[in-house]
């Protein structure tokens, strides 16, 4: 009994220590929250009081259950927003798979030229907020079903755009596979990279043809990649709220995740809950066949490419018309919805385009009743509701990056030092669960947990660090990741040497493992950086009055149809996004990809 | 006297692994002591262990006058409390430090004085000839320079014991030579104890004062070199020393020779076996000597000595009875080395391997006589422990007889 404990003394190490204290930490935040949302399923809330005959709030209920699955209004509640959600998320994968795929491959199997403006802009559009092609997609092809006034496209063809196209899933899905595309690129793109040439080379050896190497040795070594892509990208739309929100309210065609929102802020917070319940299901499930299907991926993935570049395709004659197609394709994604939402803001009565229309009005005009829209809102830089809200993003921002880093280096260091222990595998796995949870339904879970006090921790709800903690557990994933990679990069002998050395644990920490791999760490919190400036979905139910964002707020503004203020915004923060992806790119070495990729 | 006195340690691992088995140890001060054995012996976690990266699952560890180790009071010495200086394999250099920063990062920890820190750099930069590389970035260097700079960072600490982790394993062979002389002269200058861990026996054998030889977790035979590679506690002890592999005939014993079918080895001494039981005796290549049987019958001795004229009719009869320790063979390889050539010799149902260092005048196929003339005699028992004396502490034993009373 007295060695045991001795043993246990000496076994009282600063990995262990963490891990203990991370996985109750995280356990509190992901796990205890999901058994929190699936008992509000089961309870009555004041406001539904009325709607369910003769209870009372906090009654134990199967209510919401009923309605949601088997009432006569299910398939306008619940069906038919699934049934949307699917096709948007099967729609947007196959699509994102394809652009990306192809993309991929000319990118690092051909010799395309501008390869390395290719690379690089290619990502833009993912780091961009994924609702600005929404806005853009409304400011080009909007008809006459909103405002009363006609998109870009109309002013200048004269040709009506039919209400499908306008709005609804068909731009639904376009814009948001525009948006994550860059998953494909990068991911397929790193696989194809990561191909060891002399697989290639055998086979060719072998007397085996392009084609048959194509389908015997490459697709085989990155169907894992594709796999990932897919199910990555099918899982983000489940989750994404801003797109759908913008494309689908006018035509009043519901996804899921507009469901949950609907319902949450309005009258029926159990069912909002319960479609929460319905979405984390979904992710799981693609989790899990993840799992099933590329269960061997990682050992697949890592194979290192040592030799030379087998040869590249030659693309003959048609290089110069791709690189144009690719080119263009790109800066078109890019370029087209920014001076799209550009030229609006500087139109003061809409669905006017011309010289004698221009005015700076929404980006620093006074407040007044009577010029452009008539808002009584002031220019948006001039405007200190707006700009307040952006300074809250960027607090938040940087917080989140700051213990998101931290966070991620602590974690990946506690993983990687005690591998193949059970707490490691544990702690590996609860902090990639917030993963595939669709953004809004996390959101949700949050509001669960914290609206209320409980226990001695008070309730969090309307406050700035309710978004910290959403923000860090949905960011996690990335930054641990960065941590897991940088920490395997290093090995132990690095530490081990400082231990000789003399160095306590937090000289360690200090000196040597983060200094050792600073831009991976950077990598790591750029990421969530980037992400809490363009975050819509995940926040959008736990803001509040006081702690209003600057994505959050535009959704204001678009209700009641001032889409200038909403898209000057938005390109504040695109402008910021993408001067901070490049500048770090420049002054950190970071590489977004880095942080990406599963 | 020992200065590091290491008693009954062991480390298992989760599903009783047993990485290190209840191993005594006394190393000697001053001593160059090199662990030696296959990979996965144990060797480099017990290094580990005694510099307190890792902690042993029982036993104790002393290093001079401090307790670095103890399970039963539940002690453990913080590894830079120890006194000792450890030098990696990959030589673990923080690459995003200077080689300056590298050598006084430890010197910082202990906030010594700025003086004193540049001194003792300075100091320890021109002992190892790195005096001009101090403002480099390690992955700059080249891998030799690399190693200065790793026992440089080690050596400024001033530790009591040094120690080494396989630190010539990634070097070419031209520079590993010279790193071979460079530690010996280093070893023999700051009078230092080192703890020298290899799976390469001719590091072992040409830079250690002793030799501790590990298999399987467990420690073979610990002994001087040359003691090591003469007088070997066991079979594995035998075979694991030497290149070309020693010669291992299965015979049985008889009063005064043993009898391995067509070869027979006389006895200077009784074995203390039964008469008829089986032995293992070990024959080193270069213990083996071939003399040509001449087409005209005329034997001439690889040597190029006189041929014994009864070395072909003793041969000649093949004679399994006579304890000359010869017998006829027929060369099945022939291998030349520069220096020496080795020969694969089939005699009876033994293929031997021979080492030769004079001009032969042996081709493929040619019959020839092999004498045995060990120095000493290496037999052993069915369970392969040597039954011609081992050369220093064989501890198994030790260690049957503690089991079998002293614990519970």
């Amino acid at each position: 009994m007295r060695t045991r404990l001795q043993r246990f003394r000496l076994n009282v190490t600063p990995q262990r220590v963490l891990a203990v204290l991370f996985l109750l930490v995280l356990g509190y935040l992901v796990v205890v929250p999901l058994g929190v949302m699936l008992q509000e399923t089961f309870v009555v809330h004041p406001l539904e009081r009325f709607q369910i005959p003769g209870s009372m709030p906090g009654d134990f209920t199967l209510a919401h259950w009923e309605r949601t699955f088997v009432s006569e209004n299910a398939y306008a509640f619940f069906y038919r927003p699934l049934i949307n959600t699917l096709i948007i998320s099967l729609g947007l994968a196959f699509l994102a798979l394809a652009i990306g795929g192809t993309l991929a491959w000319l990118v690092v199997r051909t010799d395309l030229p501008f390869k390395g403006l290719i690379s690089n802009a290619a990502i833009i559009p993912y780091v961009m907020p994924s609702w600005t092609l929404a806005l853009a997609w409304i400011t080009l092809f909007k008809n006459e079903r909103i405002g009363g006034t006609q998109g870009i496209f109309t002013a200048l063809t004269g040709v009506s755009t039919p209400d499908w196209f306008a709005y609804g899933l068909f731009p639904i899905t376009i814009t948001l596979a525009l948006h994550y595309f860059p998953f494909g690129f990068m991911l397929i793109g790193g696989a194809l990279r990561n191909i060891d040439a002399q697989l290639e080379e055998s086979a060719e050896l072998l007397g085996a043809g392009r084609l048959t190497i194509l389908r015997r040795v490459v697709v085989p070594l990155v169907l894992p990649a594709i796999f990932s892509t897919f199910l990555l990208t099918f899982s983000r739309g489940l989750g994404t709220f801003g797109t759908p929100a913008f494309l689908g309210g006018p035509v009043r065609e519901f996804v899921l995740s507009t469901t949950l929102y609907a319902n949450l802020i309005g009258q029926r917070p159990g069912i909002g809950y319960l479609v929460a319940f319905v979405m984390i299901s979904l992710g799981v499930l693609v989790l899990y066949m993840d799992h099933r299907i590329i269960g061997t991926r990682r050992s697949f993935v890592t194979i290192s490419g040592k030799g030379a570049r087998a040869g590249l395709v030659a693309l003959g004659r048609w290089r110069g018309p791709v690189a144009a197609l690719v080119l263009t394709f790109i800066f078109g994604v890019i370029a087209v919805p920014i001076v799209a939402l550009a030229v609006d803001t500087v139109m003061l009565r809409p669905g006017i385009y011309a010289w004698s229309n221009f005015s700076l009005h929404y980006w620093i005009g006074e407040a007044s009743r009577a010029i452009g829209l008539g808002t009584g809102e002031p220019g948006i830089l001039r405007n200190p509701q707006l700009m307040g809200a952006l300074g809250n993003t960027m607090q938040l921002a940087i917080t989140v990056a700051l213990i998101c880093g931290v966070l991620g280096m602590l974690i990946g260091y506690t993983v990687v030092r005690l591998r193949g222990t059970l707490i490691s595998r544990l702690l590996d796995q609860l902090s990639f669960l917030p993963y595939l949870m669709p953004s809004i339904a996390l959101g949700s879970i949050f509001l669960a947990m914290f609206a209320v006090a409980r226990g001695p921790i008070p309730s969090l709800y309307g406050t700035f660090w309710l978004l910290v903690i959403a923000c860090v557990v949905s960011y996690l994933p990335y930054a641990v990741k960065a941590g897991i990679s940088a920490m395997m990069q290093v090995g132990p002998e690095l530490e081990e040497a400082a231990i000789m050395a003399g160095a306590s644990w937090w000289t360690r920490m200090r000196r040597v493992l983060f200094p050792v791999q600073k831009a991976t760490y950077f990598s790591g919190m750029l990421l969530p950086f980037i992400s809490v400036t363009r975050e819509l979905s995940l926040l959008i139910l736990l803001v509040t009055p006081a702690t209003q964002l600057a994505t959050t707020i535009t959704l204001r503004y678009t209700d009641r149809g001032w889409y200038p203020y909403t898209n000057a915004m938005v390109l504040v923060l695109v402008t910021i996004v993408i001067t901070s992806t490049v500048v770090s790119r420049r002054l950190m070495k970071t590489d977004l990809a880095k942080g990406l990729g599963g | 006297m020992p200065l590091i006195a290491i008693q009954g340690v062991s480390r298992v691992y989760p599903g009783d692994v047993r990485a290190v088995w209840e191993l005594d140890l006394e190393i000697p001060d001053g001593s160059f002591t090199t662990l030696l054995g296959p990979s996965g012996c144990g060797k480099t976690t017990t290094l580990r262990m005694i510099a307190g990266l890792e902690l042993p699952t029982a036993g104790e560890i002393r290093i001079g006058d401090l307790l670095a180790f103890s399970l039963a009071r539940g002690r453990s010495l913080a590894p830079s409390k120890r006194g000792l200086g450890l030098v990696f394999q990959s030589y673990a250099l923080w690459p995003h430090l200077t080689v300056a920063q590298n050598i006084t990062f430890g010197l910082e920890v202990q906030r010594l004085g700025k003086a004193e820190i540049e001194r003792r750099r300075d100091e320890v930069a021109a002992a190892l000839q790195i005096d001009s590389l101090l403002h480099r970035y390690t992955s700059e260097l080249s891998g030799g320079q690399q190693q200065r700079v790793a026992i440089a960072r080690v050596l400024v600490m001033r530790p009591s014991v040094l120690l080494l982790d396989e630190p010539l394993s990634n070097l070419d062979a031209t520079l590993r030579m010279d790193m071979r002389a460079e530690l010996k002269r280093l070893h023999a200058e700051t009078g230092s104890t080192v703890i020298y861990v290899t799976h390469d026996q001719l590091e072992a054998l040409t830079m250690s004062t002793h030799i501790a030889l590990m298999n399987e977790g467990e420690l073979q035979q610990f002994a001087p070199p040359l003691e090591l590679y003469a007088r070997p506690g066991n079979r594995f002890a035998a075979t694991f020393l030497g290149n070309p592999r020693i010669n291992l005939l299965e015979g049985r014993s008889e009063r005064d020779r043993i009898v391995c079918g067509e070869l027979t080895v006389p006895l200077e001494a009784p074995l203390g076996v039964a008469a008829g039981a089986p032995v293992t005796v070990g024959l080193r290549a270069e213990e083996l000597r071939l003399s040509a049987v001449g087409a005209g019958g005329q034997a001439a001795s690889a040597d190029g000595q006189a041929a014994s004229t009864d070395a072909r009719a003793t041969a000649g009869d093949g004679a399994s009875g006579d304890a000359t320790g010869r017998a006829r063979g027929t060369v099945t390889s022939v291998l030349p080395t520069g220096s020496d050539w080795y020969y694969r010799v089939a005699v009876g149902g033994h293929d031997l391997i021979v080492r030769q260092n004079a001009l032969p005048d042996l081709r493929l196929g040619d019959e020839v006589v092999v004498t045995a003339a060990p120095a000493p005699l290496k037999a052993f028992d069915a369970d392969g422990r040597s039954l011609t004396g081992a050369a220093g502490l064989a501890p198994r034993e030790g260690r049957d007889a503690r089991a079998a009373g002293v614990t519970p």
